[in-house]
């Protein structure tokens, strides 16, 4: 059965008007559960908001234990799933520059559409910023390429490096999830803010 | 409840269940033995020797026979580009692309259709799609393909026309002149089922 484009179930382009709208969707999330300031964004680094930290791993441990069980339905083929290919240099060097940029600008690529669609200027800034970063990137890109393809590890799963089954990582996952929803909880309370 | 013992509460049992199942082994698309009798029984897997020797002459890129008998009656004769994937070794995984595609029509035969039949019906067990089976096996081939009979004056004008299809057939496809490769320097080799890499398609994407 699934997945649904690589089998060809629903076209291509179906496909893309399924991701139109359930981007629309995650626009609308995004923006009702407050993720269009920068203050909720920045909190996750000053402990005194964690809701992205659990937004988004509530999301991925939900989607995670969605595949499994419908793999283990025989629902869907996990082997046609796409899995980001690891280059291990640009992953590292890619995820400070993020890091620092989710700091500095207090928003994510996603979180700084809805700040801009709903007319915040440091949002529109942040957008502009990704545009100039994206065509920098392309337009020097040959400079950059011996870097970026760096230390190619294929697609890898943890599960598979640990030697364990994906259930079971998937629990593993789990708890620390829930653990650092804790501790993160236990951050907001020790480093309150009034107003953000 | 507080959301995060909500949470907790739901999605750990969930977590314990998935990791003490066993990794996903299923078969998809595995078809009922209900399905596949109603399969059988219409026939769907016949294809008849008629429509065989048509893409044959046509040289018809998407057909591909399967020799499903051993590999001594495989040496001894074999169709035309016919690969040989002995009946006992269906299910041994360097077969498994062949066997399981959708670019080719495969069309499995034996001497008989029994073995064809076997092969077909264990391949769509595994849920695998474009198997086919020649209907008549190698024996209806020869008495009626490669040496046709030419039929009685009274038989209606279908029977003419079938008649010189497969005298034509018969022509192009060599009939009477079995190859063999018994005492034979030039001898056919033995046509390799083609190794093809898993060409799944993936897509592309991120965040």
């Amino acid at each position: 059965m699934g997945p649904l484009a690589p089998n060809e179930i629903i076209s291509e382009n179906t496909n893309f008007l399924l991701a139109f709208f359930i981007g629309i969707a995650f626009g609308w999330v995004l923006e009702s559960s407050g993720f269009s300031s920068s203050r909720k964004l920045a909190g996750i680094f000053y402990g005194y908001d964690a809701v992205v930290l659990k937004v988004f791993f509530t999301g991925a441990i939900t989607c995670m234990l969605g595949l499994l069980f419908m793999s283990l339905f025989g629902w869907v083929d996990l082997d046609l799933i796409y899995v980001n290919p690891t280059y291990l240099t640009s992953a590292i060097i890619g995820g400070v520059v993020m890091g620092a940029g989710f700091i500095m600008g207090g928003f994510c690529p996603g979180t700084s559409f809805c700040g801009a669609a709903i007319g915040k200027i440091d949002g529109m800034v942040f957008v502009a910023g990704l545009f100039l970063g994206v065509y920098g990137f392309a337009f020097t890109y040959p400079l950059w390429e011996k870097m970026y393809m760096a230390k190619y590890l294929g697609e890898p799963k943890v599960s598979e490096k640990l030697g364990m089954s994906d259930g079971l990582f998937g629990l593993l996952m789990i708890l620390a999830a829930i653990g650092m929803f804790m501790v993160a909880e236990w951050a907001e309370r020790k480093f309150p803010r009034e107003e953000y | 409840m507080k959301p995060l013992k909500l949470l907790a509460f739901f999605i750990i049992p969930l977590g314990i269940i998935i990791a003490a199942v066993p990794p996903d082994r299923v078969r998809h698309f595995r078809l009922t033995a209900d399905e596949l009798l109603q399969e059988a029984g219409a026939g769907v897997q016949f294809v008849s020797p008629d429509a065989v020797a048509d893409m044959l002459v046509q040289k018809d890129p998407s057909l591909r026979l399967i020799d499903v008998r051993t590999p001594e009656e495989y040496d001894s004769f074999h169709m035309e580009n016919a690969i040989n994937i002995p009946l006992s070794s269906l299910l041994s995984d360097e077969y498994t692309d062949i066997l399981n595609q959708d670019a080719y029509m495969n069309i499995f035969y034996s001497n008989g259709s029994v073995y064809a039949n076997q092969a077909w019906m264990i391949t769509r067990q595994l849920g695998y799609e474009n198997n086919f089976v020649l209907e008549g096996g190698l024996n209806y081939w020869f008495g009626n393909i490669l040496s046709p009979q030419a039929p009685s004056q009274t038989s209606p004008n279908e029977e003419f026309a079938k008649y010189d299809f497969r005298k034509s057939a018969a022509a192009a496809l060599g009939g009477g002149n079995i190859v063999t490769t018994e005492g034979s320097a030039t001898a056919v080799r033995a046509a390799k089922p083609p190794v093809t890499s898993k060409a799944k398609k993936k897509p592309s994407g991120g965040c």
